[in-house]
């Protein structure tokens, strides 16, 4: 810890070189591996999302223009395995794995080089699931779900499932030892005057999220070792016809499955948290509460998972109606501490602030539909249906999406060292959202209607094919609005304006570094007094966060 | 007796400034009222759904408006208008308090309505006046009248249309032969899965005579989307008509097939 609190010029900066690919092979840095990280990730993205555009172009109208049936399962199943596992989980695990060590003060993580190996892993596991498009039978298309006994051999004898299984364990692994590196960076690495009590929100959520990982993926992997030794090694596990349980797997992965959504969530609510307090000039409102309401989460989201299961007449559906209805109190009380941080601020709107706003009202309809879905006489009508499908995506691309891309407005000048265009991403802004709620409101309303989720045409009953062909035009809008940041990111790499150490008058740490930040991270620390060391910097005034004027307003 | 012409324009002021957060919530209300599609609910058990989710709809209206309300506020209110740093105060537990005690009451009395809604759904009468066995299997599905011999038979092409009584009880015992599927019917606002090894019981007592289209809604392989049926609902008399034609088995003659 002396090194990374040692003052500037005890450590010389070395002459910028070009990191070359060799460099990016063996790197150990945790900001070398975030931006790996977060590249892969992206470039899934772009793939998971192109394969949307292609389903929402075959749905635009009722009958099979574009792509056949056994075609378009293998799309919605590598769409949702993609966005899934190697989307908006790992997106957030390589934020983290950029940001962390800096917003503690640290010079790197705890294990670099088991670091390295969780992106190999993620990146193995990704080409390995999509590897299955080479083979004659296809790659796996039972949905990202994998419901066995659809999904054992009798059902599904192509390996596009085996590839599948593999792919989903080696992303387990990787997610395990990343949960495992983050907590015990958190625990020993923190810099002097760094107390549990002034980490940042985004760290906070990191923890709950590492926590809920290890609680959630070792059941992945059992449900997945469970359906390969069930295919391939004479298994029995889900197989009803010889004392096995279908509902079994449903429990197993759901177990999995549920926490999961968390993961994808908890480290977005850290970024919007972070995005909000920055550009109101004010800092986290109720602190306590929300640390305290993602430690609610992380506990009620272990009782929840059978909420999946309502239809299936097998599971207590009063006991996880309950729960389900429970874990909306902590998620709003997140809300109103975004609220409270915003009361009385000074708000601008540069892009990201715009994406943080997105996220807000968007991931607010993902929410009061999940507080319908979570009642068994309404998921009785709407599991399952277009009506499921909208309130998730309205969680997890209305809400972690644009999280999403809010922190690559955010940081990607602390990453860079260059400013992101603006205009563009304004414009990136209100193409994403106007295009995201016209491509999805309709489909709220044709799942009421009735339609299936995963199928690959319709009935042309009354509103159907109108509200299937004003959602695929949404999807267009959409579409280029992720495109024009995507330009955006790949122009502002090399030409955008130069950034400054901190941009956006940030109150975290690695806004009190260069951009981008030195090998080591920190030529030196400013004290640490409260959760926001930047600003108390800037602030040299007798305001360290707020802290003495803690009953001024 | 005089009006003070400060206090009236204090009073326009405060006005104008509170008046777009109800403003909002009525609108969101307003709008709840009129723009929720549900299929109208066919059987009494979907009657009892459809009311709930009319509470439900309301209740998530008036939440999502107020808290847009809010947002909205803020934006609009509290855009940065000087260099100052605005005040720094970072809690306020009665607050805090107040918005974590008033949504559990909300959800407890989400989940009171729930669970009373769902005793009569999930309700199985004690000796149902018609029961039919359904047996799902890809990619179609097989209803068997049991004491009569009558069995109705699908294929993919020809999607079964299996007969049912109006204001009768009828108790429909759901299996699947191979993998798990769905037997969902929108306009009852009601779906169970159909499992391997798994039998369910539930009751429809349909209110309306009509078509009514079914379909599986739990993915099951390469024809699930042409994986449906549909229930023609009859007055009680012409079903027993049509049960009293014999045992046989029904194969349906009209291809149902997207265009």
């Amino acid at each position: 810890m002396t090194a990374v609190v040692a003052p500037a010029a005890a450590e010389p900066r070395r002459p910028a070189r070009r990191a070359g690919v060799l460099d990016w092979l063996v790197t150990t840095d945790h900001k070398h591996i975030g931006i790996l990280y977060m590249a892969t990730t992206l470039g899934f993205f772009l793939v998971a999302g192109a394969i949307a555009l292609v389903m929402r172009a075959q749905l635009a109208q009722p009958g099979l223009h574009i792509v056949e049936r056994q075609a378009y399962n293998q799309l919605f199943t590598l769409h949702g395995t993609a966005m899934i596992f190697l989307v908006i989980a790992p997106f957030a695990l390589g934020l983290a794995n950029y940001l962390l060590p800096l917003h503690i003060g640290a010079a790197d993580l705890a294990f670099p080089r088991m670091n390295a190996l969780t992106y190999w892993l993620l990146l193995a596991g990704g080409l390995t699931i999509f590897s299955g498009l080479l083979l004659s039978t296809g790659a796996a298309a039972a949905g990202w779900t994998m419901y066995a006994p659809l999904s054992d051999f009798e059902n599904t004898p192509g390996p596009g499932v085996d590839l599948w299984i593999m792919g989903v364990l080696m992303i387990s692994a990787s997610s395990i030892m990343t949960a495992i590196n983050f907590l015990t960076t958190v625990m020993l690495f923190r810099a002097p005057g760094m107390t549990m009590m002034r980490l940042p929100v985004f760290v906070w959520n990191i923890i709950v999220t590492s926590l809920i990982i290890l609680m959630a993926f070792p059941p992945l992997a059992v449900a997945m070792a469970e359906l390969f030794i069930d295919r391939r090694l004479g298994g029995h596990f889900f197989d009803a016809s010889h004392g096995g349980s279908a509902i079994l797997y449903q429990h197993v992965f759901w177990f999995f499955g549920h926490p999961e959504v968390y993961v994808m969530i908890l480290p977005y609510f850290g970024v919007v948290t972070q995005v909000v307090s920055t550009f109101s000039r004010r800092p986290v409102f109720g602190y306590l509460g929300m640390v305290l309401a993602s430690f609610a989460i992380a506990g009620l989201s272990m009782g929840v998972w059978a909420h999946h299961m309502f239809t299936t007449g097998a599971v207590n559906n009063p006991f996880f109606s309950i729960m389900s209805f429970l874990i909306a109190v902590p998620t709003g009380i997140k809300y109103f501490n975004w609220i409270g941080t915003m009361w009385q601020g000074a708000l601008v709107f540069p892009t990201a602030m715009l994406f943080a706003i997105g996220f807000m009202l968007n991931f607010l309809l993902g929410g009061v539909t999940g507080v319908m879905v979570a009642s068994p006489p309404l998921d009785y009508h709407v599991e399952d249906t277009y009506f499921l499908v909208t309130h998730f995506h309205y969680t997890l691309a209305g809400g972690s999406m644009f999280a999403l891309l809010a922190a690559l407005y955010f940081w990607f000048p602390k990453i860079t060292g260059r400013l992101l265009s603006e205009r563009l991403g304004m414009l990136s802004f209100w193409l994403t959202f106007v295009g995201y709620n016209i491509t999805f409101i309709p489909l709220f309303l044709v799942g009421l209607l009735g339609m299936p989720r995963r199928v690959v045409t319709y009935l042309p009953l009354p509103g159907w094919p109108e509200l299937n062909l004003t959602s695929t035009a949404g999807a267009g809008v959409l579409a280029l609005g992720i495109a024009l940041t995507m330009w955006n990111l790949v122009v502002s790499w090399s030409r955008g304006a130069p950034a400054g150490d901190d941009p956006w008058g940030g109150g975290t740490l690695e806004w009190a570094t260069s951009s981008p930040p030195p090998e080591r991270n920190f030529h030196a620390l400013p004290p640490i007094r409260s959760d926001r060391p930047a600003f108390d910097m800037r602030m040299p005034q007798g305001t360290p966060g707020g802290q003495a004027r803690a009953r001024a307003g | 007796m005089r009006m003070d012409p400060g206090w009236v324009r204090r009073a326009g002021v405060v006005c104008r400034r509170y008046a777009s957060a109800p403003l909002l919530a009525v609108a969101g209300l307003g709008l709840s009222g009129c723009a929720s599609p549900l299929p109208g609910a066919a059987t009494v058990q979907g009657q009892r759904i459809a009311h709930l989710w009319a509470v439900f709809f309301l209740s998530a209206a008036g939440v999502a408006g107020a808290v847009y309300g809010l947002i909205l506020w803020c934006i609009v209110r509290y855009r940065r208008r000087s260099d100052g740093l605005p005040p720094q105060y970072r809690d306020n537990i009665p607050v805090e308090i107040m918005y974590t005690a008033v949504p559990v009451g909300i959800v407890a009395f989400l989940f009171a309505l729930t669970y009373g809604t769902e005793i009569h759904v999930d309700r199985v009468a004690p000796r149902p006046d018609v029961t039919i066995n359904v047996t799902a299997f890809k990619w179609s599905w097989l209803f068997d009248y049991p004491g009569t011999g009558i069995t109705v038979a699908g294929t993919p092409d020809y999607p079964p249309i299996a007969m049912v009584p109006v204001g009768r009880t009828v108790r429909i015992v759901l299996t699947s032969t191979d993998v798990v599927h769905a037997f969902y019917i929108p306009s009852f606002l009601y779906k169970r899965d159909a499992t391997p090894g798994l039998v369910q019981r539930f009751d429809l007592e349909i209110r309306r005579p009509g078509e009514y289209l079914g379909e599986c809604v739990e993915f099951c392989g390469f024809d699930h989307t042409r994986m449906r049926f549909w229930l023609r609902a009859v007055p009680p008399a012409q079903f027993d008509r049509w049960i009293e034609q014999g045992p046989r088995v029904v194969h349906q003659r009209v291809r149902y097939t997207a265009p």
